[in-house]
């Protein structure tokens, strides 16, 4: 069949594949993600999105799009590489945390308990992929000028969306003016569980205009992520180590 | 024993550090680790280097109980006391500063609630509290007699202290002495497996991590004893040239400090020798922001010119000589906080993914931008101010010194 006739998008097949997934019992379920990168186009809309849903302060990233100049000239490219954390299988960063705040749930996803976090950081020097982030309790209205009784300022910005809770594993976070927790403690990526919990994609696979980030259960044989696991373009970052991400590329 | 107008002199050092380094404090309870340089990508900084610092001290009183103890020399039995009683204080400021690194510090009480069986974390934190009891326990069996008998003495000041810490006893028999004695021999062959252990975890904290290019590998722990003796016992070198002037006591630890210097250089020569003729790119960048980085003179002047070269010298040609030996050991201890930061930074001062850098500018985001703030500095020197001041008001007030006399018998 011709390319040019028109195709399902795959954000309709991956809602489709998510129903069926949330049908199966919690423990059979499996996510995870391929990343085409010959589809990324490095727009940062996932970055962006991700940041914008999760409410992330300044200096906290949990999607970063990787950059780099590959080739001479004139044979030469960009090459753009998503990074969320790859939810390892094998996570190095849960094994030392001292609290036990952090840990590898039964459908494969890694996830901190911010009220649980000591903000020791350890785990931040122990991911291999640098997928974790501290939040410094910094403030993107820092510098803003502040203008009582108006529309604009720092209090008005702060109330217009910093000081919007975030959803973050179904709780409404944080109060940050308070000071309190996630603030001072090690961030990530959780894979939107809370947005999965209601049927929806994670915000950075919503927003891909390249449609190059595929999520689903990978334990599902009808479903695109599985799919695309069987890829002979396949491959994951730093698979020497033995973490076993759950995040796969293809090339 | 130091004069009046050097004590004095170091009394009022202490104390304005303290006031100074304590605007330090206020901004990092006040704004968190937000008052820090530190970031996501160079997460542990100069609190973690004189964290470690500190655990190098510690390790003084661990060299001297065992040489005493287990291996029997009579003659470092004089400085049992001052040396358990400088742990306490090195150890006591080691867990102020990392508690200041921590987010939120009043959740330690998740180490009693959920503890991290796998974490080294958690099991540095079970031994440095073992450490901290049986040198606590070591140190009062050493002083007890001695505080019995200062809470006896007429006209002494702060008697009331004195019979405080003696839970009222008032006599102190030849019985008392041999049960004291046993207690603290015991307690000194307790702490070589819990001390071994307790300098190797802090340094396999680094060691297990994967991907670190300096940091992993089976040389880290042992590098951790070695140089936590070293540091150790050239503090222990300089204290007895201070309060005890026996010159043949820092003749002895001149030797044993000199020995573990050559083995602590030998070690790091191993160490920059395989990760360069390895040549993997990431170790490769790391000991080259070592050896040629912006802090290029941190390693070469003040480590190996001023804390290693000149040291060794004078440990070797002067040894008889019991002043240059103590000025030996000083450089040694003022100059290892370089080694410390060397450890801990370059290691992370390395992207862990190619094209990191290149995106996602943020100061928290970067690795080779990190320089301790003021912040960073002052609460360091309130931790350092702290420690002189325990450490002055200790050795003034407490039996340290004079419990020493007469010890060699009971080794």
């Amino acid at each position: 069949m011709s390319k040019d006739l028109p195709q399902e998008d795959l954000l309709v097949r991956m809602q489709r594949d998510l129903k069926r997934a949330l049908n199966k019992k919690p423990q059979d379920i499996r996510w995870g993600m391929v990343i085409d990168l010959a589809k990324c186009i490095g727009c940062h809309a996932c970055t962006i999105s991700c940041v914008a849903e999760n409410k992330l302060p300044p200096g906290v990233v949990y999607r970063v799009v990787l950059e780099e100049e590959v080739g001479h000239y004139p044979s030469v490219r960009r090459r753009f590489t998503p990074r969320p954390c790859v939810h390892c299988q094998n996570p190095p960063c849960t094994k030392v945390c001292p609290v036990t705040a952090t840990w590898k749930t039964e459908q494969g996803a890694v996830i901190v308990d911010y009220n649980r976090c000591i903000g020791c950081r350890y785990c931040l020097v122990a991911c291999p992929y640098a997928a974790r982030t501290s939040d410094f309790g910094e403030w993107y209205t820092a510098d803003t000028p502040e203008e009582p009784g108006t529309l604009f300022g720092r209090q008005a910005a702060r109330d217009g969306y910093e000081l919007r809770p975030a959803a973050e594993y179904g709780q409404q976070w944080p109060n940050r003016a308070k000071g309190s927790s996630p603030m001072g403690n090690a961030r990530k990526c959780h894979f939107c569980l809370h947005r999965l919990k209601v049927g929806m994609l994670p915000a950075c696979v919503t927003s891909c205009v390249g449609r190059a980030t595929i999520f689903g259960d990978r334990t599902d044989p009808q479903s695109l992520v599985f799919e695309n696991m069987g890829s002979p373009r396949i491959f994951r970052l730093k698979e020497e180590l033995g973490t076993q991400p759950s995040v796969s590329y293809l090339k | 024993m130091p004069t009046e107008r050097y004590y004095k002199t170091l009394l009022t050092l202490a104390i304005i550090g303290l006031v100074i380094g304590f605007w330090g404090v206020f901004q990092a309870m006040w704004f968190g680790k937000g008052a820090t340089d530190l970031g996501s990508y160079v997460p542990w900084g100069l609190w973690v280097a004189v964290y470690l610092f500190f655990l190098g001290l510690t390790a003084g009183a661990f060299l001297i109980t065992i040489l005493t103890y287990v291996f029997r020399v009579k003659i470092f039995a004089p400085i049992g006391p001052l040396s358990a009683f400088t742990v306490l204080v090195a150890i006591s400021c080691e867990v102020i500063i990392i508690s200041f690194d921590l987010g939120h510090f009043f959740r330690a009480y998740r180490f009693l609630l959920s503890p991290g069986w796998y974490s080294m974390i958690f099991w540095m934190v079970v031994f440095t509290n073992a450490m901290i009891l049986i040198y606590l326990l070591e140190c009062y069996f050493l002083l007890r007699e001695d505080l019995v008998k200062w809470s006896q003495e007429e006209g002494r000041p702060a008697r009331g202290l004195y019979r405080f810490l003696s839970f009222g006893k008032t006599g102190f028999t030849e019985a008392d002495r041999e049960a004291d004695h046993r207690r603290v021999r015991f307690l000194s062959i307790l702490s070589l497996p819990v001390g071994l252990i307790f300098y190797g975890i802090n340094g396999a904290i680094f060691a297990i991590l994967l991907n670190r290019p300096l940091w992993n590998g089976a040389l880290t722990p042992l590098l951790f004893i070695v140089t936590a003796l070293l540091s150790g016992g050239a503090l222990i070198t300089f204290l007895t040239y201070i309060f005890k002037a026996d010159d043949e006591l820092v003749h002895y630890l001149g030797h044993v400090v000199r020995f573990l210097l050559v083995v602590f250089l030998f070690l790091q020569l191993l160490q920059f020798f395989v990760g360069y003729r390895t040549g993997l790119p990431i170790t490769k960048a790391s000991l080259d922001i070592i050896v040629f980085g912006p802090y290029w003179w941190v390693f070469w002047i003040v480590h190996l010119l001023i804390g290693s070269a000149i040291p060794l010298y004078l440990l070797a040609v002067h040894h008889q000589n019991a002043k240059v030996v103590a000025w030996a050991c000083f450089l040694i201890i003022i100059t290892f906080i370089a080694v410390r930061l060397n450890f801990v930074i370059p290691d992370q001062a390395v992207y862990k993914l190619e094209g990191l850098e290149a995106t996602f500018y943020h100061h928290r985001l970067r690795t080779t931008e990190y320089f301790p703030n003021l912040t960073e500095w002052l609460v360091s020197l309130w931790v350092f101010s702290l420690g002189l001041l325990a450490f002055l008001l200790g050795s003034r007030w407490l039996p340290v010194i004079s419990a020493g006399k007469g010890e060699a018998k009971h080794v």
